[in-house]
């Protein structure tokens, strides 16, 4: 953890260093008497900047006090891939319809995610996606991508 | 407007069919969520904000969320006392208690109490809402460009300190929110910032996107790391109203519990967490028998409860008065009255007082509501425990992604809300707390053009933000807080060292 956490503050710091120099050069920041656009955003730069140093600074402090243990097994792949599922279902809703897609990505979800077996995959993904039609079509007359198959 | 005449209008708008139907949906959800641990009202209010487009009048809408907010302090209790699992951030308390009460057979007693502490504290801090907000808001007719940037700077700065994470990291946050709401047109100059060459994020990032992809998303990516599965409810839980001795020994803690929530509330970053530690703190401190919380005592479910519902019901009074949101899922009703082209602020009460006096009233309403669904019914509640997680994520994906898209119908907000999810999958694994985060989004144009309109008044000169009384008074309390801080920080590292030098 504390390496990652070490990562992230450099990332924070020198993050600010950049958006300071952005604002700087690019936005221009005017003066006390007249602020420009990049005035604020050279402070929160600033600011990012100096966090990023002293988070860096407690890290070392609590060096000795070694890294936490958690009892709980935590899976990391499968944020991973339930946001590829996330990415390709945005990407696909506009191309191939709303119904297509969402059925698509429920059977995925089910399958991969979940790892169900198929007559449960089939009827959560079917009801899933016919009551998401019905809440947004019927109830809440919400506007949805037309289905490519339908035409 | 008086505040009886008031009152009395907010209660004929309130009492409308569709405003009483969208009132118990918003109650039905919120101790929904509650019940559920994995998704917050904050979450579940993010949610539901595409649907504020849809429902076109704002007491409708804000009801619902308001709802939502209360109710889900309701429902927290249930989970936290049948399997010592908080379903809402401010139940934690009540597991110590709680729970032991239900390993004993009085799960009932405990869920009873709750209800009821919760519905009379909810009672009462409407009840202050409703003489305290006016006035107030009659008070901050005086801010001016100097009041305003002290009270939001002072009121981030205290949802950083008071949410209990690390101030470093919070502050992080807090600037990471103002630099998104920096994102498109300068608000002054008209300037294009950090769009880097693309047209559609001229117009900024939406709240929506960021609420839904940070609250709702976020966490559900996280929870997907879980290996932990819910336990099905075999607790019985029994009869569930409270008897004599129980009311007798509980009624000075739900008062006490309802003061401490009620002024924690107000303060910006106080919140519904805070008030129920507090109020637990207080009832140990001043019980007669402290010896016995923790082994299953009724005042400790009584007091936090309570100090939980006033405090969720208070931290309306600096939204509606000062325009000033104070935790994150008021955060949401914030954006939700701006989607209607509300700002609230002080002009809120004078301007809209169908929407101030009408969402006031449907608390009340609310509150009676929440005891009817929560206490007879406590065991429909439970048995929502046994929807797989497995079922439940999937289809809050689709609702977010379906729900994001509609607001604009392109596919970029998609897209926009994945990126705030992994922002927010990404705090939650570095441990920051995700709250100051929509806080500053929001705040993040008002800081910013007070700022400079301060400083074109003054002509740059940065004592008008000490020499008027009331940002004078602001930016004192602002700067006790940062050197009281600083020193508490210091004293305890080198106090550490010490001990551990020894």
């Amino acid at each position: 953890m504390k390496t990652y956490e070490r990562i992230t503050a450099i990332i924070t710091s020198l993050g600010g260093v950049w958006i300071m120099v952005y604002a700087w050069h690019t936005l221009k920041l005017g003066s006390i008497h007249v602020p420009d656009a990049g005035f604020l955003p050279f402070l929160c730069g600033a600011a990012l900047a100096i966090l990023g140093i002293v988070w860096i600074l407690i890290l070392q402090w609590k060096k000795e006090q070694g890294n936490e243990g958690s009892a709980e097994r935590r899976l990391w792949h499968r944020p991973l891939l339930s946001l590829t599922l996330m990415v390709l279902y945005g990407w696909a809703m506009e191309i191939v319809g709303y119904i297509t897609s969402t059925l698509i990505f429920m059977v995925a979800w089910q399958q991969i995610i979940e790892r169900e077996g198929w007559v449960k995959t089939m009827v959560i993904s079917l009801i899933g996606t016919l009551a998401m039609y019905a809440l947004f079509v019927y109830l809440l007359k919400v506007p949805i991508p037309s289905e490519f198959f339908v035409g | 407007m008086d505040i009886f005449t008031g009152l009395i209008n907010g209660f004929s708008i309130a009492l409308t069919g569709t405003n009483i139907l969208f009132c118990f949906i918003g109650a039905v959800i919120g101790t929904a969520v509650g019940v559920l641990p994995g998704l917050g009202p904050a979450a579940t209010i993010a949610l539901l904000l595409p649907i504020t487009y849809v429902i076109g009048s704002p007491v409708t809408a804000v009801i619902m969320m308001a709802g939502i907010y209360y109710g889900a302090m309701y429902g927290g209790s249930t989970t936290s006392i049948l399997l010592n699992l908080p379903g809402e951030a401010a139940s934690v308390v009540t597991c110590i208690d709680g729970y032991q009460m239900a390993k004993k057979g009085r799960a009932g007693a405990a869920l009873g109490i709750a209800a009821i502490g919760s519905f009379i504290a909810g009672t009462v801090a409407v009840v202050g809402l409703t003489f305290f907000a006016p006035p107030l808001a009659e008070f901050a007719l005086d801010f001016g460009p100097p009041e305003y940037f002290a009270l939001t700077t002072l009121g981030l700065l205290l949802a950083v300190t008071l949410s209990g994470g690390s101030i470093v990291k919070g502050l992080i946050i807090l600037v990471v929110g103002l630099l998104l709401a920096m994102v498109g047109l300068d608000p002054i100059s008209g300037k294009i910032r950090f769009t880097f060459g693309s047209i559609v994020l001229q117009g900024g990032f939406d709240f929506v996107t960021l609420a839904m992809g940070v609250f709702g998303l976020g966490e559900i990516l996280y929870n997907l790391e879980s290996t932990l599965k819910t336990e099905i409810v075999t607790t019985k839980i029994g009869k569930v109203f409270p008897t004599l001795k129980d009311w007798a020994d509980s009624k000075w803690a739900i008062f006490r519990g309802s003061v401490i929530g009620f002024f924690i509330g107000i303060i910006p970053g106080g919140g519904a967490v805070i008030s129920s530690l507090a109020s637990y703190a207080v009832e140990k401190k001043y019980s007669k028998h402290p010896e016995e919380f923790g082994q299953g005592i009724i005042q400790g479910v009584a007091g936090p409860e309570s100090a939980n519902n006033a405090a969720s019901s208070s931290s309306f009074i600096p939204l509606l008065t000062l325009g000033i949101p104070g935790n994150a899922a008021i955060a949401m009703i914030f954006a939700a009255l701006m989607i209607q082209g509300i700002t609230p602020g002080p002009f809120l009460v004078a301007e809209h007082p169908d929407v101030f006096w009408g969402v006031v009233a449907s608390m009340y309403i609310g509150n009676a509501m929440l005891l009817v669904l929560n206490l007879p019914m406590v065991g429909i509640w439970v048995q929502m425990l046994r929807v797989p997680y497995g079922i439940l994520a999937p289809v809050i994906v689709l609702f977010t992604t379906v729900g994001v898209y509609s607001v604009q119908n392109q596919v970029f907000d998609i897209y926009s809300m994945l990126f705030f999810a992994v922002l927010g999958y990404g705090m939650r694994k570095l441990k920051f707390d995700p709250a100051p985060l929509p806080l500053a989004f929001v705040l993040g144009p008002m800081v910013e053009r007070s700022l400079r309109q301060s400083l074109l008044i003054s002509g740059g000169d940065l004592t008008i933000f000490v020499s008027r009384p009331i940002s004078g008074t602001l930016v004192a309390i602002f700067v006790i807080l940062v050197v009281g801080q600083t020193v508490f920080f210091i004293k305890r590292k080198t106090g550490g060292n010490k001990a551990s030098a020894a």
